[in-house]
């Protein structure tokens, strides 16, 4: 997929002197040529996992979703699900809210992204009784 | 009506992919273009300056003017 850095790009000499890493995944890029590359929905899937999990603490939670936040994608409406059961269980809205602050904000230039997370995760939110930073006023500065 | 999915992985890559050559492009082209427009024609004017420059005679020219406090104009 990334042999398109070298079409894309205007100086294909130039990049290609350069040696671009390669980040298949949106990790912190362990670049092997051998070894497994996890794959979108494996990486979903452990995220729902990690946020599953009935006995997670505070902790887990706050250092799951700054580990998420810190990765090149806005997190996927079943992660987010998991991670707003996750802050019902720990019996904090707070963060629910904050989470959707969040990705809003990951989602940065790409205004499409937010209306469609929103629309994934009305029936969640709904359920969970979590208010959106917009119904409370919270998005304006 | 319901939204479609957006690509919601990779944007940041995407980005970069597309503007980090052409920053370093425009920049080195700027480090070139400043080179030959600013740095060369002053260095040639400085060279072609003292190619002609005769400090003997600035020299006694300064002297006749009387800046100098250790060696007087020729007169006295």
């Amino acid at each position: 997929m990334f042999r398109a850095v070298f079409r894309l790009s205007a100086t294909g000499a130039r990049s290609l002197a350069r040696s671009r890493p390669c980040y298949s995944a949106p990790l912190a890029s362990r670049c092997y040529s051998h070894g497994k590359v996890e794959t979108d929905e494996e990486f979903d899937a452990r995220w729902v996992t990690y946020f599953s999990k009935p006995d997670i603490d505070a902790w887990e939670l706050r250092k799951g979703m700054n580990t998420l936040i810190g990765y090149d994608l806005v997190p996927e409406a079943k992660i987010l699900d998991s991670a707003l059961r996750a802050c019902r269980r720990l019996n904090d809205v707070a963060s629910a809210i904050r989470i959707l602050e969040a990705v809003k904000d990951k989602a940065g230039p790409h205004k499409e992204i937010y209306p469609f997370l929103m629309q994934e995760l009305k029936p969640t939110l709904s359920e969970l009784g979590i208010s959106t930073p917009e119904e409370l006023g919270m998005d304006k500065l | 009506m319901s939204l479609p999915k957006p690509v919601m992985r990779g944007l940041l890559g995407k980005r970069l992919r597309f503007h980090l050559p052409i920053a370093f492009t425009l920049s080195i082209i700027s480090a070139i273009a400043f080179k030959y427009a600013v740095t060369e024609p002053r260095k040639q004017a400085y060279a072609d300056f003292y190619k002609q420059y005769d400090s003997v005679k600035e020299f006694n020219a300064m002297r006749e003017a009387g800046i100098f406090e250790s060696v007087r104009p020729s007169g006295e």
